[in-house]
């Protein structure tokens, strides 16, 4: 009998945090409650450890967000939002006319543009990753293997039109390992090779899609983070966290001066 | 058109995010310890959020927003106050993150026993190594689940289990070692 406890309370003791979270499935929670009631040594313990949460939640301030926080989030993200609209509406005089009648002809056809802008974003991201997928597989993860931006900007030179800033970001954590030649749409792009700890960042380069809006996609269990700098279309695709590919985005563009 | 649709976007975001607000302020509080520095935060993170809305799938807005608010106030401390990041002294955390390249670790009995201005548990949870701090945090006061916190944490269910189950432990020593449990 005696060692029957015991038996059970090596059992118990390792699951009794879970119990009290709730984080067990109904039959173990019943053999814990049943074990709690008659055992003199988990019993207490489970008491202890209900008195422990109830004195957090008892003295721990309840914090919340300051009044003024809130409209100066809203505020902020109208700011944020409307920097995306187009520098005629915002025009004077006949501009702005002009505009509004070419807002109505985009409104009247407004939905089809939208979704077909969508798909053509997928279709981008999805060529994306089937290419970050082919340089993990293979063995052409890079053309041209440098962590030295003069090694690796120029060798795009005579192979695309497009000429990638291509800069070391070890100091942050992403060193550069190179570049390659791939293709996107059917078009050779130039592929920019970051690493990040193990896991591998491919940065396509293609030409600025129409709208300038920041986007991060998930898909196929892969991040693909795309943003515009200038003339430049920038799809980074990565297997790591998607939090890290946004701080790659920020390290990048900080970098490149964005 | 594309303004049509970021308008749209913002209104979403507005319905949809901005609810968990305080939420995502109070995590923000406990990481930074500060009013301030918790509302620049939360401020940051709410932009960061809405610029990345599109990677938010239906589901948990809550966790999500979390998640953004713990990663930027991360991104804070380290440029604000790179002291604060000090790792556990033992976790082999498959994630890396931002523990685990640093230095030697602490040993947290010894940080919380060595205070003895610390004797309100709310103190206490405060001068918890941030891992453990968020995962204690996120549990009793946001009320999350393992999975979800796993989720904003970053970490596998496993880790997050035995961050909590050191975080009580060193609470509960530093606290009854203080003969002021019946005090609260």
């Amino acid at each position: 009998m005696e060692k029957d406890v015991v038996m059970q309370c090596e059992a118990v003791r390792p699951r009794l945090e879970a119990y009290l979270d709730g984080e067990l499935a109904e039959a173990e929670r019943a053999l814990l409650r049943d074990h709690l009631a008659g055992c003199g040594d988990c019993g207490p313990e489970a008491a202890a450890l209900e008195r422990l949460r109830d004195g957090i939640r008892q003295s721990a301030p309840i914090y919340r967000a300051p009044e003024n926080l809130r409209s100066q989030i809203r505020f902020a993200l109208r700011r944020e939002a409307g920097a995306g609209a187009p520098a005629a509406l915002r025009a004077a005089g006949w501009l702005a006319y002009a505009a509004s009648i070419l807002l109505a002809v985009v409104v009247g056809s407004g939905g089809t543009f939208l979704m077909l802008g969508d798909r053509q974003e997928d279709a981008i991201a999805s060529q994306a990753i089937d290419s970050h997928l082919r340089s993990l597989l293979g063995t052409h993860l890079t053309d041209v293997a440098s962590s030295d931006q003069h090694t690796v900007k120029p060798w795009f030179a005579g192979r695309s039109e497009l000429s990638p800033p291509a800069v070391d970001l070890s100091a942050e954590g992403f060193p550069l390992v190179g570049g390659r030649l791939d293709l996107i749409a059917g078009k050779p792009v130039p592929a920019l090779v970051y690493k990040r700890r193990e896991h591998v960042i491919n940065v396509f380069v293609l030409p600025a899609s129409k709208d300038d809006l920041d986007k991060t996609l998930t898909r196929r269990g892969y991040t693909v983070c795309h943003w515009d700098e200038g003339d430049l279309g920038f799809w980074a695709v990565t297997d790591a966290a998607p939090s890290e590919l946004t701080d790659f985005e920020r390290v990048f563009r900080a970098a490149t001066g964005g | 058109m594309a303004w049509i649709a970021e308008r749209r976007r913002r209104a979403r975001f507005e319905s949809v995010v901005l609810p968990h607000l305080d939420a995502g302020y109070a995590l923000a509080r406990w990481l930074t310890r500060n009013d301030a520095d918790a509302a620049d935060v939360a401020q940051e993170a709410c932009l960061r959020a809405f610029r990345y809305f599109d990677s938010y799938r239906e589901g948990d807005a809550k966790s999500w927003l979390l998640k953004i608010v713990r990663r930027t106030c991360y991104d804070w401390i380290e440029r604000n106050r790179p002291a604060d990041l000090v790792p556990l002294e033992t976790e082999t955390d498959p994630e890396g993150g931002v523990h685990a390249p640093l230095a030697s670790g602490i040993d947290t009995d010894a940080l919380l026993q060595s205070r003895s201005d610390l004797r309100r548990l709310d103190k206490l949870i405060e001068a918890l190594p941030p891992p453990l701090r968020e995962a204690i945090v996120l549990r009793e006061l946001h009320e999350l689940d393992y999975r979800q916190i796993a989720e904003v944490t970053g970490v596998p269910i496993g880790t997050v289990m035995s961050r909590l189950h050191r975080a009580r432990s060193a609470l509960r020593r530093a606290w009854d070692g203080k003969g002021c449990g019946d005090a609260m």
